[in-house]
């Protein structure tokens, strides 16, 4: 909100400097930054309803500086002899709840005209544009006291009868902005016997605009219920500077003092006269609420040493009543001070954060529930990391597009009712897609070898109310992992599986497989199923075409749940061999079908308890060479020995495997 | 005798002479010192010589020997030597070339503050909980004492599953979630994934908060001052100035804003921190009784206090990145520099 230092001045004395003012109302709790012209900008929080007004700054402004508010008089002139508006104008009330108070007063024989310059300066200054003499009042008095008033031209209204009333489902209104709003009935309308002449509280209609022929003002005050008021303006779109106060709750005494300074203006500024006596209607009287303050409450939340009397003064200071311990809330501040924790907020905020002592708890910290998973995330970042993959963060939504590209169903897919774009409606069920566009990204920008990794939710829905969330880790690569471009070689599905082995090493995980998978994600021959964990694989290359991407891109996917389920939580010591171990060497080649794991099974099988490990130590197209460690716990092996079992271990790759020795 | 020994010698100095590596000059070892060599044929025939003469001779056998020995030695070192010389000259590379091996991968610098910001409250004493990113709206409005139609519901611009879920628009909800479940003392953060319909240079409509809250029989906000105070040193610097502002959320009351010296300027005032020399951090303030209520606690009997804060607007502070959505676009140019 824009409010004029000099404006302001009318309703407090400030001795201080604009700079200073600014930084007094900052560390009050209103963010204040001082603009050209003197003005002040201000960041109303949503609690401060009373704040909406240049009077409800000045308030503040005066508990700040310990200073009073000066008060405004004003001279209203009625017209005695003549009329009174009870007989000019009837109002009905149809819905207290939505409309607590209405008030109104009317101006006679006023003159549409230009404002003299000192309002429209004020105005402008403020930010709002001048339309005439009578909505000028209007605005001037929203903005002083926070209190939105409506002017109608009287003869445009129907019999001059006034009725305030719930919308007709799909009933039509024109508002002063041109635009034709659908209602329905929850909304509050003001209403002739004919139709409606405002949405209450947002916006006048057009059919009972002030206009230059207009003589006759009813000039409206009313309280309406700030949470049909939000509502309707939230679902018209249509958020007004009349909107937001009421939508916070005006203050119930101003409604009053408005109309007769608004009436008394218009008169004056219209060369009008103002009609006896004034339209009330009101679901009943309001009480200001009263609360029991305990200081010692007060300084166990705070931490402080504030004495009784510093209470009282900085409360009556705000405003508020205190006799003993109860305090009386003024109206300005019924909507957000209602319980002592408002008052104590109040005390600290004038008393100032800054001269509170800054201490740690004296707490027992409780036993950890230490969360396993948030530090195994974090290990996997760090051993992935140091694996050559960039951690990605990519969006948890994505589009209909990404679903088709990749293929993915969507039948499961979390929608979002009201994305920003169709490329962010979708709630992702993989993090591939993310991660491919990040290929693409980079490949568009030039940069053709990508390495990528995220650990992400993923989400689907449930039969429960909230979707079902998992995480998971996947990897997309393409291009080469080297530092430098003379090492050649390209990420292929061995990388990603070399990266995976000393995943799994890290973790302890030893019981893992590889097995055959017909995913659609992966190019056949050239992935697996990571048994229970996911899906390690070339791209298939009919997903690869969808995207901007030259090479063929690899991928893993794991699901964290089943992979720290794996994870060995204890190690333990095994001691290191005592004897020697003697090798042997086998090389063959295989029939097609017989693969890597099986061979080395095989001879595992064969060996018996003395192989110590077994590998595949040379490849040459189809010619494979296996070494076979022997050792035994007990004692250093002979040739003999080791001879005996390896004539097993070749009969046995023979007979079995059907293999040829070379 | 003499001569013939004298004859040896200097053919074997002619000869270890030639030599010109260390093979060929082991050959003249093995021909003038061998078993099979002259020299020993000699020393062998001493015993034929009377023994009057044998000293002498056997002398001169030995002297000749020892020339002999200590000129293959020394010429044996220093061929040794050239050729290490020529083997390291031929080996010499240059030490500028690349390294070999594969890059190494960074973490996020998102993680990165996370981690930094999440280690500081586990070394305070904190421990982590967790909540689902897609909410009710109980949890994250209602409990949090955010009625519905309420003004303050639109401080957030919400993403809706439907009327009563959605995409969580804070890390708040872990917070009653917790309370829920569990009695006081409790000191948790919680980190996590945050969304809001929102999207420009300083918004994302995914970004990362860390939640942190302590409950207590006495926490007074004197102890929120000081905690806040304790993170922000060990996270900006130790000379860094704090300040904290009253400010408004629904779920603490009193609230605060808590500010830290601008890192760009050091508080004098720059385009960063609009003049003003302060950045806003976090958001804090001290447990609401209507939390506490929703939760069935006592707020008569507890106090707490709670805070929550941006990662993202943290990270870009501290790497002076002016972009957030670089934080998603993931160019691997961007993560390298992490």
């Amino acid at each position: 909100m824009k409010v004029p230092i000099e404006w302001l001045k009318d309703l407090v004395d400030i001795k201080i400097k604009p700079e200073q003012l600014a930084r007094l109302l900052t560390m009050g709790g209103l963010e204040t930054v001082l603009e050209a012209d003197n003005v002040l900008e201000i960041d109303i929080i949503p609690n401060r309803a009373d704040c909406w007004s240049i009077r409800g700054i000045a308030r503040e402004v005066a508990a700040l500086t310990k200073t009073k508010l000066k008060t405004k008089n004003f001279k209203l002139k009625t017209n005695e002899i003549s009329k009174n508006i009870k007989n000019e104008v009837t109002v009905e009330v149809r819905d207290k709840k939505l409309c607590p108070r209405y008030m109104a007063r009317a101006i006679e024989n006023v003159e549409i005209k230009n404002s003299p310059e000192w309002l429209k300066k004020r105005l402008e200054q403020a930010g709002l544009r001048s339309i005439n003499n009578v909505v000028d009042v209007t605005n001037y008095l929203l903005l002083e006291l926070g209190q939105p008033m409506h002017a109608f031209d009287a003869d445009l209204i129907t019999e001059r009868k006034i009725i305030v009333r719930r919308a007709n489902a799909k009933e039509k209104v024109t508002t002063l902005d041109d635009k034709t709003h659908e209602l329905d009935k929850d909304m509050l309308v003001i209403s002739d016997p004919n139709s409606a002449i405002a949405v209450a509280g947002v916006m006048g209609a057009g059919n009972t605009e002030v206009n230059p022929k207009t003589k006759t003002i009813i000039l409206e005050s009313a309280y309406f219920d700030p949470i049909s008021i939000h509502k309707t303006s939230k679902s018209l779109k249509l958020r007004t500077d009349s909107s937001i106060r009421f939508e916070h709750g005006v203050d119930w005494q101003v409604v009053k003092e408005a109309v007769d300074r608004g009436a008394a203006m218009i008169a004056e500024l219209g060369q009008g006269t103002v009609l006896k006596g004034k339209v009330d209607v009101k679901a009943g009287a309001k009480k200001p609420k009263v609360i029991k303050l305990r200081p010692a409450r007060v300084n166990q939340i705070l931490g402080t040493n504030i004495s009784n009397t510093q209470m009282i003064n900085i409360l009556k200071g705000l405003g508020f009543k205190v006799s003993g311990t109860q305090v009386a809330v003024p109206f300005f501040r019924a909507a957000d001070v209602y319980r002592e924790i408002d008052l104590i907020e109040e005390i600290a905020r004038i008393y100032g954060y800054h001269k509170i002592e800054a201490t740690m708890p004296n707490t027992s910290f409780p036993d950890k529930e230490v969360d396993q998973q948030d530090l195994f995330r974090n290990n996997l970042r760090q051993i992935l990391a140091g694996c050559g993959l960039n951690e990605a963060q990519t969006y948890s939504m994505i589009g209909p597009a990404d679903f088709e590209k990749t293929a993915l169903p969507q039948d499961k897919a979390v929608k979002i009712a009201n994305p920003m774009n169709i490329e962010e409606s979708l709630m992702r069920t993989s993090l591939l897609p993310g991660l491919l566009n990040v290929v693409e990204h980079n490949h568009n920008r030039q940069m053709e070898n990508v390495f990528v990794f995220e650990i992400g939710k993923v989400f689907e829905s449930a039969a429960q109310k909230l979707p079902a969330e998992k995480w998971l880790l996947t990897a997309a690569v393409t291009g080469s992992p080297f530092i430098s471009p003379i090492d050649k070689g390209e990420a292929d599905y061995f990388f990603l599986k070399g990266i995976l082995y000393n995943l799994f090493s890290a973790l302890g995980i030893s019981n893992y497989r590889f097995i055959d998978t017909t995913s659609h994600l992966i190019q056949p021959g050239q992935g697996a199923e990571i048994a229970g964990l996911g899906f390690v694989g070339a791209l298939h290359p009919d997903i690869v075409a969808n995207y901007k991407v030259n090479k063929p891109v690899f991928f893993f996917e794991i699901d964290l749940h089943e992979l720290i389920a794996l994870a060995k939580k204890e190690r333990r010591y095994k001691s290191l061999p005592k004897y020697p171990y003697v090798y042997r060497d086998i090389a063959m080649f295989a029939p097609k079908g017989i693969g890597n794991q099986m061979i080395i099974s095989a001879i595992k099988e064969a060996a018996g308890h003395l192989a110590a490990d077994v590998f595949l130590f040379d490849k040459y197209k189809d010619s494979l060479a296996y070494r076979v460690i022997y050792r035994s716990a007990k004692d250093t092996l002979t040739d003999t020995e080791v001879n005996s079992h390896h004539h097993q271990v070749i009969a046995a790759l023979v007979s079995k495997l059907n293999v040829r020795i070379r | 005798m003499q001569e013939k020994i004298k004859d040896i010698e200097k053919q074997a100095l002619a000869a270890i002479e030639k030599a010109a590596t260390a093979a060929a000059l082991e050959e003249v070892r093995v021909k003038f010192l061998g078993k099979k060599s002259e020299l020993m044929a000699v020393l062998k025939s001493l015993g034929t010589l009377s023994l009057e003469d044998r000293p002498q001779a056997g002398s001169l056998v030995n002297a000749s020997k020892s020339i002999i020995e200590t000129t293959i030695k020394e010429k044996m070192t220093a061929l040794l030597q050239a050729e290490q010389a020529k083997k390291i000259e031929a080996e010499k590379i240059d030490v500028t070339l690349p390294g070999k091996g594969i890059r190494r991968g960074r973490i996020h610098p998102i993680t990165q503050v996370m981690e930094e910001a999440k280690s500081i409250f586990l070394r305070l004493g904190y421990e982590i909980a967790e909540g689902p990113d897609i909410e009710s709206d109980h949890y994250n409005f209602d409990g949090l004492n955010i009625p519905p139609h309420h003004p303050s519901r639109d401080m957030w611009s919400t993403l809706f599953v439907s009327d009563s879920v959605i995409l969580r628009t804070h890390t708040s909800p872990v917070q009653v979630r917790v309370m829920e479940k569990r009695k006081p003392p409790l000191a948790i953060i919680a980190p996590g994934r945050v969304y809001r319909r929102d999207s420009d240079a300083t918004h994302s409509p995914v970004f990362h908060q860390l939640e942190g809250f302590l409950v207590d029989k006495k926490v007074t906000f004197g102890d929120l001052k000081g905690t806040l105070t304790e993170f922000l040193r060990q996270m900006f610097g130790q000379n860094k100035k704090v300040r904290f502002r009253p400010s408004f959320f629904p779920f603490t009351e009193p609230s605060a804003e808590v500010d830290v010296e601008c890192v760009m300027c050091s508080g004098r005032g720059c385009r960063l921190c609009k003049e003003t020399g302060w950045l806003e951090i976090l958001g804090s303030g001290m447990i609401d009784p209507n939390v506490f209520k929703a939760v069935g606690y006592d707020a008569e009997k507890h106090g707490g206090f709670a805070f929550g804060m941006g990662i993202e607007r943290i990270a870009m502070l501290k790497y002076g990145i002016d972009d957030i959505r670089l934080f998603f676009e993931n160019d691997i140019r961007f993560l390298e520099q992490f």
